[in-house]
């Protein structure tokens, strides 16, 4: 009955057109149906089986989630994880908007420095991870000779597995020229005539920052840490770049730079076990969208699109 | 009409866009092999090798088309575990693959290696001409899915003769005590306490979970499948690399080892001399040791007390195998001994500068009496030794290497005692090893 109304509800112009642009769109469709979904699909059934890619999987049911609970490698894999994106990201988004504040002001060579922040996001992860190796190297990095110059530690950044999770976040803050010119353009679009009518009440520079700057650029805060938390929970190729070059295992020093998706790779591609793989990919992914729903729940409070929450 | 035409020229192309992509996304199911030209069964052979490394293989395959009328083999470099993997795996394999010995456990027990036993029965095929630590690597459980085409060896010390003199001593270090006393009189440290030279860093330039037990006549499992990483021989084997970080502080030896260049780099530290001593694998400073040159070569020291013990070392070989879905399993199998045979083997290693894994090659004058392979003649002789061993095959051997690694380190760090890091490896890895037990 219904799919009868349907039916003539649409006219048959309309179908005609519905078809061409379905058409239209069957390249995506059909890449997405067989590269995106049915892969996604796939990897919920595996899951739930033990599959070493070559016999046919067999189901074992919530094991390998259960495995999960008990596996130490994944609960310090998670918590490297988890310090990256606490230590890591949360820092540099704020010294991205720092710099984009920075960059905002009318000052002489304003395009040579935006262009100088920005350069280094142009340098692929891996190339930029292996000078990093070099800026960070102990004995000879330009790092540790700038640091001992005014007589502080060295640490030996890349071999103790203290300072390894640091190299990396200090390397992250290098590549946020994105954040900062997303920043840069959202400072932009705040309109003039706020800051002229606080100056006429008396506000001083903090307040404007406070309440009309870090208000009005609130969507672009929202856009980046969902982005960036994502980003944060898929962080891989930096690691995996580091731990090869102190010629340690995949995990680095004490495993301190395996991070949650190195630590998926290596059961998938190394040991094999493509089952646990899937399994860790899907608590992966509602790790991600419960925080993502959680950013989401609270951005009603504190995101404001043209002057309204 | 026209504009009917139109129409139509576009759905038509829309189709083409359509069907474009449905066959982009099948063409990777076409296939190879079958009967060739002049009724020659054509098969496939991939090799991990790259570059100047494939040669070898390609030279050996050319002469072995030449030689018979029936089979064309066809090789493909380049093929790394990653793409073998895929192609097995998706049920495209080829007809052989050489690769890393390791992968043989992992993908024999995953059903994806032909057994060559039915084979060697059947043809009546003597493994006993092959040295025998090699063969060893081949077998999981007792049985045969590979066979080695040429073998690699840590078993010698490499040293740098001008820190030697320097230091006014006249001959290497024989047993291992001696090799720590020598450490000891071969480091040196500035007035600021940081070691600017050192004698040998026992995990460098990796932790070998594999060597050091050997060296102390260790063993990672029993014919009862019981993981044996915790017992005496193994524990020494990390004390004895622990000693090193005792002597020279954890923090001063990783500072210096973040300072040393790359391993056979120009900057590499045996060869500048900030390390005097190194494991010595057979391809290594090939071109910078010997009579004459700056790095020298000695058997690799033994236990003091186990004079026994002397010759040991670590031997890591190339693996050719059958994959089981693989079409052309008797023609990939008469390829396989022909690989095998002692002209073969003898031009291969020539021209791989590789040990051949034949016994009896060793002892060809073609190798023991060629200037061109000069370098290696002491790895020939030493080839023989009974004290050669290997890592056990398994299907979950990088599970095991992976976790001994990580504990090693700790008790290397001063974290853990050698044995309770052995004892967390065996608690950890004995289950596992229990679930693949047949």
């Amino acid at each position: 009955m219904d799919r009868l109304k349907l039916h003539s509800g649409i006219k048959s112009r309309e179908r005609k057109r519905l078809f061409i642009g379905l058409m239209f769109l069957s390249p995506w469709i059909f890449g997405f149906l067989v590269f995106q979904l049915y892969p996604i699909i796939m990897s919920l059934y595996y899951s739930f089986t033990e599959y070493n890619m070559f016999n046919p999987p067999q189901w074992i049911g919530l094991d390998n989630y259960n495995e999960m609970f008990r596996d130490d490698k994944m609960f310090s894999s998670l918590y490297n994880t988890v310090f990256m994106a606490l230590f890591g990201f949360f820092p540099q988004l704020v010294y991205a908007l720092v710099i984009a504040l920075l960059l905002n002001q009318s000052v002489k060579g304003l395009s040579l420095y935006r262009t100088v922040y920005f350069l280094p996001t142009l340098v692929p992860a891996v190339a930029g991870s292996l000078l990093w190796i070099w800026l960070l190297n102990a004995q000879y990095g330009l790092v540790n000779q700038m640091l001992g110059a005014i007589g502080l530690p060295e640490p030996n950044w890349l071999m103790d597995e203290n300072w390894t999770k640091p190299s990396l976040i200090l390397m992250g803050f290098w590549g946020t020229g994105t954040i900062t010119i997303m920043y840069l353009a959202a400072l932009q679009e705040v309109p003039k005539m706020y800051y002229e009518a606080a100056s006429i009440d008396g506000a001083n520079k903090w307040h404007k920052f406070w309440h009309i700057t870090l208000p009005a650029i609130s969507p672009m805060t929202f856009f980046q840490l969902i982005m960036g938390l994502i980003g944060s929970f898929q962080y891989f190729s930096q690691g995996y770049v580091f731990a090869d070059s102190s010629s340690q295992a995949i995990g680095g020093p004490g495993n301190s730079i395996l991070f949650y998706a190195i630590y998926l790779f290596q059961n998938a591609f190394m040991y094999l076990k493509m089952g646990y793989a899937s399994a860790m990919a899907w608590i992966l992914f509602i790790i991600v969208l419960l925080l993502t729903l959680l950013i989401f729940k609270s951005s009603s409070k504190w995101v404001f699109y043209g002057g309204e929450k | 009409m026209k504009k009917n035409y139109r129409k139509r020229s576009f759905h038509a192309t829309l189709l083409l866009v359509l069907a474009f992509s449905v066959v982009l996304s099948a063409c990777s199911g076409s296939k190879e092999g079958g009967p060739g030209k002049g009724g020659k069964v054509e098969i496939q052979l991939w090799s991990s090798a790259t570059g100047d490394g494939a040669k070898p293989i390609e030279a050996a395959i050319a002469k072995f088309n030449e030689s018979q009328d029936d089979i064309v083999v066809k090789t493909l470099s380049n093929q790394d575990h990653q793409k073998q993997l895929t192609a097995i795996s998706g049920g495209n394999a080829p007809d052989i693959i050489i690769t890393q010995w390791n992968n043989i456990g992992p993908w024999s027990e995953a059903g994806a290696v032909k057994s060559l036993e039915e084979f060697i029965k059947r043809d009546g095929y003597d493994t006993g001409q092959i040295i025998p630590a090699a063969l060893e690597r081949m077998k999981v459980d007792d049985e045969i899915y590979g066979l080695p085409i040429s073998m690699s060896m840590a078993n010698k010390l490499f040293y740098n003769k001008e820190v030697f003199e320097e230091a006014g001593l006249t001959a290497p270090p024989e047993t291992l005590e001696e090799l720590f006393e020598y450490s000891k009189r071969l480091t040196k440290k500035d007035d600021k306490g940081n070691i600017t030279q050192m004698g040998f860093i026992p995990d460098y330039p990796w932790i070998d979970n594999v060597f050091w037990p050997i060296i102390f006549n260790g063993s990672w499992v029993d014919e009862n499948g019981k993981l044996t990483a915790n017992q005496e021989a193994n524990v020494k084997a990390i004390d004895y690399q622990m000693s090193y970080y005792k002597e020279f502080g954890q923090e001063s030896i990783d500072k210096f080892k973040s300072g040393m260049g790359g391993l056979q780099t120009p900057q590499d530290p045996i060869l500048t001399g900030k390390l005097a001593m190194i494991i010595g694998w057979e391809n290594w400073y090939v071109d910078d040791r010997g009579e004459g040159k700056d790095v020298g070569v000695a058997p690799f020291p033994y236990p003091a007390a186990n004079p026994e013990l002397k010759g040991s070392g670590m031997v890591s070989p190339i693996a050719m195998f059958i994959p089981s879905k693989a079409k052309h399993q008797e023609e990939a199998w008469k390829v396989l001994q022909y690989l095998l045979s002692e002209d073969v083997q003898i031009q291969y290693s020539i021209d791989f500068g590789s040990i051949p894994v034949l016994t009896k090659a060793l002892d060809n004058p073609k190798l023991t009496q060629n200037e061109e392979t000069k370098v290696l003649w002491e790895y020939y002789e030493s080839a023989k030794s009974p004290n050669l061993k290997g890592f056990p095959n398994s299907i979950y051997i990088n599970e095991y290497l992976q976790t001994l690694n990580e504990e090693t380190e700790k008790a290397l760090k001063g974290q853990l005692t050698a044995q309770e890091a052995m004892d967390n490896v065996v608690n950890k890895m004995q289950p596992i090893a229990d679930k693949y037990k047949k």
